[in-house]
């Protein structure tokens, strides 16, 4: 019998039926983004309904080598096949940006919470990226632009390394030519041949200042921990209420069920509290060096 | 300098934040070593090893702080715009630049000279004081930016692969 697929309804969303069984699905497509990341289309099984909300993820199984917990990176309005993008760091992401068009790959979810966006309409919504980090916020953008109208303005701050490391420079360049979105993009080193902004990404906030109005403003955060948190200081200094204010946290995940203590922060459970959450939540726990 | 340029001055002052917020007394001032350029780009408003002999309120367009590297070419490790200031090299001795600043898109900009500048200052204690805790604050600004820079923190794990 096919496994039940997860309900990507509740929040946070963890899988009602057989979620310790990995659903093989294939690899159909695979994009070299930039150096050591790769974006994966992988299809499940015929008949089998996948569908998940922006920010989520599943564990990916590579089989014989190891299960890693990889953000969902595509359109949430088209669910399959699903994308994911994957940064080369170690011996399974490795072997996952080999994968080729054909492979199979196992995989369990969608797991964790996902970004606010009901709680997002009406207000002005800053997105704050940097270097992967732009992966699990891409279908939060698409999910925006599907329903541009319900929202107030809409802003997005990425920072990358360099310029050969911005992810998703095309969609970038897309986004940028839209009237209805702000896209701000900093390098933390350029050369000559860039000429965008360099400096790193909470640089951006003086001119991003002007496109939105900090007590009516939701802002969305993802990238590594300590850009986080001096993104966090640069949104409370402006005025963002901290409620208002959500981060996505990376850990070691394993179970995606909150049972086996992997990706423990404080009182939570990064794979079933999280992975995305209100920065309130965490506010006394972002920055213990013993967390 | 005629009075419409210096009122011109005072205006532009009172809006940039640098010195928004001075005592109009204290902008006036400022106006005897100021003055409005405007720089092309691939000009240089600062030249590594020279003498630093200016400072800029950035009004409009962008400029870089660079640094050469042999063998790596033209390092950008900062770029600046509107509200943005550059230099502060001409404060302490010996006055000399520590990097290039090079004009990435048409500058307009208001000039300060640096000798007369300092003159003001060491002159008038309130308005350094006004000037000075700017200035610490820009400086702050970005040696937490350089910090954050240093850490090179998308290199190893940033973030979820």
């Amino acid at each position: 019998m096919m496994p039940t697929p997860p309900s990507p309804a509740a929040q946070p969303t963890g899988p009602t039926g057989n979620a310790w069984v990995p659903i093989p699905f294939t690899v159909v497509r695979r994009r070299r983004e930039i150096p050591g990341t790769v974006t994966l289309w992988l299809a499940p099984p015929e008949g089998y309904p996948f569908a998940f909300r922006p920010g989520q993820f599943n564990m990916l199984y590579v089989f014989g080598v190891k299960e890693v917990p990889i953000s969902i990176s595509g359109d949430p309005g088209t669910p399959v096949p699903v994308a994911h993008t994957i940064r080369q760091v170690g011996m399974a992401t490795q072997a996952l940006v080999n994968l080729k068009p054909g492979d199979v790959v196992g995989v369990r979810g969608p797991f964790g919470s996902a970004w606010p966006l009901e709680h997002a309409r009406g207000h002005d919504v800053v997105i704050v990226a940097g270097g992967i980090g732009l992966a699990p916020l891409r279908p939060a953008i698409y999910s925006l632009l599907r329903h541009r109208p319900q929202y107030g303005n809409v802003v997005l701050l990425y920072g990358a390394r360099s310029p050969r490391e911005l992810l998703y420079a095309r969609e970038l360049e897309r986004w940028r030519g839209r009237f209805d979105m702000e896209v701000l993009v900093t390098v933390d080193r350029g050369d000559r041949t860039w000429h965008g902004h360099v400096g790193v990404v909470t640089t951006l906030f003086p001119q991003a200042d002007v496109f939105f109005s900090p007590q009516n403003t939701i802002a969305f955060i993802c990238g590594p921990e300590i850009m986080m948190r001096f993104t966090v200081r640069e949104l409370l200094d402006r005025g963002v209420p901290p409620e208002r204010i959500f981060v996505s946290l990376e850990r070691n995940m394993h179970c995606g069920q909150g049972l086996c203590g992997h990706c423990q922060y404080g009182p939570f459970f990064i794979c079933k509290d999280g992975p995305v959450f209100p920065y309130q939540k965490l506010a006394t726990l972002f920055g213990i060096r013993e967390i | 300098m005629s009075a419409e340029t210096v009122a011109d001055l005072v205006t532009r002052l009172e809006q940039h934040p640098f010195t928004q917020g001075f005592p109009t007394s204290a902008l006036d001032k400022l106006t005897q070593a100021a003055t409005l350029q405007t720089f092309q780009p691939g000009t240089f408003l600062l030249r590594e090893g020279r003498d630093a002999d200016h400072f800029y309120l950035l009004l409009q367009g962008q400029a870089a702080i660079e640094l050469y590297l042999p063998e790596r070419g033209v390092i950008r490790l900062q770029t600046v715009g509107p509200g943005d200031v550059v230099g502060w090299s001409w404060l302490l001795p010996p006055y000399r630049a520590a990097f290039d600043v090079t004009v990435i898109n048409t500058v307009q900009a208001i000039t300060f000279d640096a000798a007369r500048l300092r003159r003001l200052l060491d002159d008038d204690p309130t308005l350094a004081a006004h000037f000075l805790r700017r200035l610490v604050a820009v400086i702050a600004q970005r040696v937490h930016a350089t910090r954050l820079q240093l850490i090179d923190m998308y290199a190893v794990k940033g973030g979820r692969p």
